[in-house]
């Protein structure tokens, strides 16, 4: 069975989102074992690839400029090159080797979307200060920035389709089922989420796990006594020459969510690179 | 294995630690059945011999250490329920333990410390060469905790609490300790990078960041020696009954509720009400 990441990007506003999952290829390449680091990468025009000093990253590259933003991560399905797939946010990076819970996922889940999150000191994120939507219309804790999947099966068909159909028609969907409490916009997750809750298959596809661990770099969800916009105003982001990234005093070991687009550098993507040579 | 207990007392104007140390020590002997050592200074002994308390401190105590006083400059206030007072803070040598214990295994206590069970005899054959606690419980509930009483700062790492730390003899103890006194000497350096306020120096902070740079940058999760029950010095101590029943006035907000503690360890920071109930508490002892 082929395995590999996924990761949609298409740069209609002013972020660079190539850039991002470049930095996050790279992270892949540098911390994953041989055989769990493929990454395909979706994108609206090739040619932004020529930028890139290392291209070879994206082991497959997908043009698709016809689904924009939220419609393209719904056909995650379609668009996905490999047997079995991670599709990721852009924002995160990888610290070390998760390889052997992918083992585990393509031997036991034919769908599995993480449903945790944590701060950079390590502990269970319970604010839902950016998910009224979810405790409101009680749906469940859904986060789509890690969602494997194996191509060829019911449950995953049925899920993606109804996920496109929620997308395509969001006041529809936010109006016979969101009632409590209306998202300004009906994203990824909240369409996971409620697709999930309508298919009565959250509990088989989003079951608590130890894995994923993803630090989500959110300022009103880090636990601190005072509301924050953003964490890096008011912790450090560091990388080292190594790749280990640390969050104020905290040594990251888990996914990284960094969500401040700005983090990553032209510098940050010159460690990672080098290390990504080093080890070629 | 030696096992013993260790306690500081070095007396300031205000606070008589060597009497609180005296109850403690009693009270630890009682319950945990272990020898107990006082660490203190030359001119604490001499009001010691003054006051004539040297001759019972010298029954209760396996061995009474003499040590260079540790320089003041560490004021702090002293709270008596709604009263208050401003006096040295003489607590920059606890590092020094490692060096100056007489035991293999130590078991390091606050002298305002009252060992009223024998939880903490559980510990001295765990395997982990440094055992901290990392919870800071309220008598009251945990409406009284506040966010420092859980961090070291806003946004830095969690505080542990070195009213009890037991540990071994051995080079990975002494890192440890080595790294606190590092802490101690950088003091402001470190708050800077920790974002603390640097104006009192803190044990549990720098013991808090000394065990966070060991472990990696990240919390420890391994090991920890029982949450530390605490009154904080607004409240007092009211009055000591039979079988070691310890009857405290804990403040919330305009009132007080009376809270009774039996068999139970307790921080009682408020130390003068603790001295008020001297005679009580060794009669009983």
């Amino acid at each position: 069975m082929t395995f590999g990441y996924l990761i949609i990007v298409n740069d209609k506003n002013d972020t660079n989102y190539l850039n991002l999952a470049y930095a996050l290829a790279l992270s892949i390449k540098n911390t994953q074992k041989e055989g769990y680091d493929k990454v395909a990468l979706v994108i609206d025009n090739k040619d932004r690839l020529k930028n890139l000093t290392s291209p070879w990253v994206f082991d497959e590259v997908i043009e698709n400029d016809y689904h924009e933003h939220w419609n393209g991560r719904s056909y995650m399905d379609f668009l996905s090159p490999w047997e079995a797939t991670v599709c990721l946010d852009a924002d995160m990076l990888f610290t070390r080797d998760y390889s052997h819970w992918i083992d585990y996922f393509i031997k036991n889940c034919d769908l599995y979307i993480a449903n945790s999150a944590y701060t950079y000191r390590g502990e269970k994120i319970t604010s839902d200060h950016y998910r009224k939507c979810f405790t409101a219309n009680k749906l469940p804790n859904l986060y789509s920035y890690f969602t494997f999947f194996k191509k060829f099966n019911v449950m995953m068909e049925e899920f993606f389709d109804l996920n496109r159909e929620i997308i395509e028609n969001p006041v529809l969907y936010a109006n016979n089922f969101l009632s409590a409490y209306k998202p300004s916009v009906i994203g990824t997750d909240e369409a996971f989420s409620l697709a999930a809750k309508i298919l009565g298959i959250a509990d088989d596809i989003s079951y608590p796990l130890s894995f994923p661990r993803v630090v989500h770099c959110k300022g009103m969800l880090q636990n601190w006594p005072y509301p924050a916009d953003n964490v890096f105003d008011h912790v450090g982001f560091y990388i080292d020459r190594k790749g280990k990234i640390k969050i104020g005093n905290y040594q990251q070991h888990d996914i990284v969510h960094y969500v401040d687009k700005e983090k990553v550098t032209a510098e940050t993507i010159n460690i990672l690179e080098e290390i990504a040579w080093k080890k070629t | 294995m030696n096992c013993g207990i260790v306690i500081f007392a070095h007396n300031n104007r205000q606070i008589d630690y060597v009497k609180l140390s005296m109850i403690s020590a009693l009270l630890a002997k009682k319950n945990l059945d272990k020898p107990v050592s006082l660490i203190t200074d030359p001119s604490t002994a001499d009001w010691m011999k003054e006051s004539k308390v040297f001759e019972k401190a010298a029954k209760i105590f396996d061995k009474i250490i003499i040590t260079q006083r540790p320089e003041s400059g560490n004021n702090r206030l002293y709270r008596d329920g709604k009263d208050k007072i401003a006096a040295p803070f003489n607590n920059t040598n606890r590092d020094n333990v490692w060096y100056l214990t007489p035991y293999e295994r130590t078991l390091l206590i606050d002298s305002d410390y009252i060992i009223l069970s024998d939880v903490l005899n559980e510990y001295w054959n765990v395997d982990s060469s440094f055992l901290i606690s990392n919870t800071y419980k309220d008598i009251l509930g945990d409406h009284r905790i506040g966010y420092l009483d859980k961090n070291v700062s806003e946004t830095g790492v969690k505080l542990l609490w070195a009213t009890t730390i037991m540990f071994t003899k051995n080079q990975e103890s002494k890192v440890l300790f080595d790294l606190v006194d590092y802490i101690k000497e950088n003091y402001k350096q470190f708050s800077d990078t920790y974002r603390f306020n640097p104006s009192m120096f803190r044990n549990d902070i720098a013991f808090s960041i000394a065990n966070h740079i060991l472990y990696g940058w990240e919390d420890s999760n391994d090991y920890t020696l029982p949450s530390v029950l605490s009154s904080p010095d607004i409240d007092f101590l009211y009055d000591v009954k039979e079988k070691l029943k310890f009857i405290m006035l804990a403040n919330d907000g305009d009132s007080y509720i009376t809270c009774s503690i039996q068999n139970k360890d307790l921080h009682i920071m408020n130390k003068q009400s603790l001295l008020r109930n001297y005679d009580k508490i060794m009669e009983q002892l």
